[in-house]
């Protein structure tokens, strides 16, 4: 068998792609840059920060040779306040909290002032759009100057990184047995919220409907993809002929002038 | 947060492919936006060609891995990457050469064998990244074969022949073998590359084959057929395109689409959500890049 593994990446592979968030550290030694197949990584001097990637700061973590800033989402105070808006903000109630803008995409208080949405793409070297999505974006580096406005939120790949800083570094984190504690709660509330979704699964069933799971994390979503993607598959057989009867309803609608005009023709056809 | 240099990689691989590619201008007045935003927005947005490669790499190995069908093979992409990875190997290679001269003892580069993982680090993990895609490609093909194989063979200049060569081989002596459709013809092997039509060609019929000397010989000559639509049902099983995964809308909005078109009541996804949807509903954003699979 050429590959064992099941659709759909599994936990240890989410992992590897955690693996590749950039977050911040501070060096405790010099090392030259270095043209990786991942892009390329600046020179390293102390005691400037530098922004390296997950597994790099790790190996050098674990070497002794940096330390590792925590995001400011992994804080204590972070947390708590991302704990209260899922446990008890009445908008969120039966969703995830907000994650983190996309570039152009503005945070809800923004959102609240009325900017609209615009997706800034970059350019791959064959010429095409190319929006960048994490892993490979800023959403763990370590902020130099808090900022108050902006409402902590958890980044798509916040179970792993938090449990690989916690492995691997929980000295540079303040207060780790909080924040252990913390995560936990969060994790307890999210899964909660998810399991009560189950009950709107039938609007994916449907050709064309979906249901949103905005703010879902990379981790979370691994382990509910098996259940949720064999729970809708087998929704949808159980519909199909359902849904095959109003396709057909559909298209005899439009063959009979469109959906302006179907009022009339429908009378007429009911009478035969 | 230090500024990424703005020039493109200094690899020359990179470079020529970089200007080859952006010879027709649309998009190069974008580019200093690009370089400018992309200083705002950190070293993961760079305009660094490897980076972005990367990125894109990365982004295909997801959603190959995610949705049950072979996805359009992006052969530009992996010839860059196969590029990088051979130069990067040799990098390597008189990396470790140039440690073994150097007398352990005055040694002037403490940091050559921390250098030297990194780099060996970084390879493997993009080689695994290729590995995982080709071998989650190749399981789909032998699961489909012939499913792929009608496919490619569609496209051939003479549909009619082709069917009239299999109506004439079904008279008396049919085998298995002859229902292997045959692609030496196409020239266009998308979604595969030349190499996986090959592999799934010889595949099958090796399949076929088998199948012939092991117990289809028995059958009789009209039962003999792997592609029989007897009755209307093709015996011929592609992937599922109504499977669901998991996908998330990068561009402004992205309506979920109904059998390739857009209907009034499909769904539309907003910039930043999570949806779970069917694949086929999805399919269109994926290939415009403006959503990302799971």
């Amino acid at each position: 068998m050429a590959f064992p593994l099941p659709r759909g990446i599994t936990p240890s592979e989410i992992a590897f792609l955690a693996e590749m968030e950039m977050v911040t550290i501070m060096p405790r030694q010099r090392l030259e840059g270095l043209e990786l197949l991942g892009g390329p990584i600046e020179p390293i001097v102390p005691p400037r920060r530098a922004s390296l990637p997950l597994w790099l700061a790790l190996l050098l973590k674990r070497q002794r040779r940096a330390n590792i800033l925590p995001p400011s989402w992994l804080h204590p105070g972070s947390l708590e306040l991302i704990l209260d808006i899922e446990a008890h903000h009445n908008d969120y109630r039966h969703a995830f909290s907000p994650p983190p803008p996309l570039p152009g995409q503005p945070n809800v208080r923004e959102l609240a002032r009325g900017h609209e949405p615009v997706a800034r793409p970059q350019y791959t070297p064959d010429g095409e759009r190319y929006f960048a999505s994490p892993p490979f974006l800023p959403q763990n580096a370590a902020e130099s100057n808090f900022d108050p406005t902006q409402v902590p939120s958890l980044p798509f790949h916040w179970v792993e990184i938090s449990s690989m800083l916690l492995d691997a570094a929980s000295d540079d984190l303040t207060d780790p047995d909080q924040i252990r504690r913390l995560l936990k709660d969060i994790r307890e509330v999210r899964m909660a919220k998810m399991r009560a979704g189950v009950d709107v699964l039938d609007a994916a069933a449907t050709g064309g409907g979906g249901v949103a799971l905005t703010g879902v994390g990379a981790m979370e979503l691994g382990e509910e993809r098996g259940f949720l993607s064999g729970a809708v598959d087998n929704l949808r057989k159980i519909g199909a002929s359902k849904e095959q009867a109003r396709r057909e309803q559909m298209a005899e609608q439009r063959a009979n002038g469109g959906y302006d005009a179907t009022q009339d023709e429908e009378e007429d056809y009911m009478e035969f | 947060m230090g500024a990424m240099p703005q020039a493109p990689s200094p690899q020359p691989t990179t470079h020529t492919h970089f200007l080859a590619s952006a010879s027709p201008t649309p998009h190069i007045p974008m580019d200093i936006d690009d370089i400018l935003a992309s200083v705002d927005r950190g070293p993961g947005a760079s305009p660094a060609a490897a980076g972005i490669d990367h990125q894109l790499l990365t982004r295909f190995w997801v959603a190959e891995r995610a949705v049950s069908e072979v996805l359009p093979w992006p052969a530009p992409l992996m010839e860059r990457m196969m590029d990088r990875v051979r130069l990067q190997i040799e990098t390597i290679e008189d990396l470790a050469a140039s440690s073994a001269d150097v007398d352990p003892n005055t040694t002037h580069n403490p940091n050559l064998n921390l250098r030297l993982s990194i780099l060996q680090t970084d390879l493997a993990r993009t080689q695994y990244l290729i590995r995982s895609i080709l071998r989650a490609r190749l399981a789909k093909l032998t699961k489909h074969s012939m499913h792929y194989l009608v496919h490619l063979a569609s496209r051939t200049k003479n549909p009619l022949s082709q069917s009239q060569s299999q109506s004439q081989s079904q008279s008396q002596s049919a085998v298995p073998q002859d229902s292997v459709p045959d692609i030496s013809a196409v020239s266009d092997f998308s979604p595969l590359s030349a190499q996986e039509s090959t592999f799934v060609h010889a595949h099958q019929s090796l399949l076929a084959g088998h199948y012939g000397s092991a117990f289809m010989g028995a059958f009789p000559p009209q039962l003999r057929r792997l592609d029989d639509n007897a009755g209307g049902t093709s015996m011929v099983q592609g992937p599922d395109l109504k499977e669901v995964v998991f996908v998330r809308c990068l561009g402004t909005e992205v309506p979920v689409l109904v059998d390739g078109e857009e209907e009034d009541f499909g769904v539309t996804m907003r910039m930043g959500d999570v949806w779970v949807v069917r694949w086929e509903g999805g399919e269109g954003g994926v290939e415009e890049g403006e959503v990302e699979l799971l």
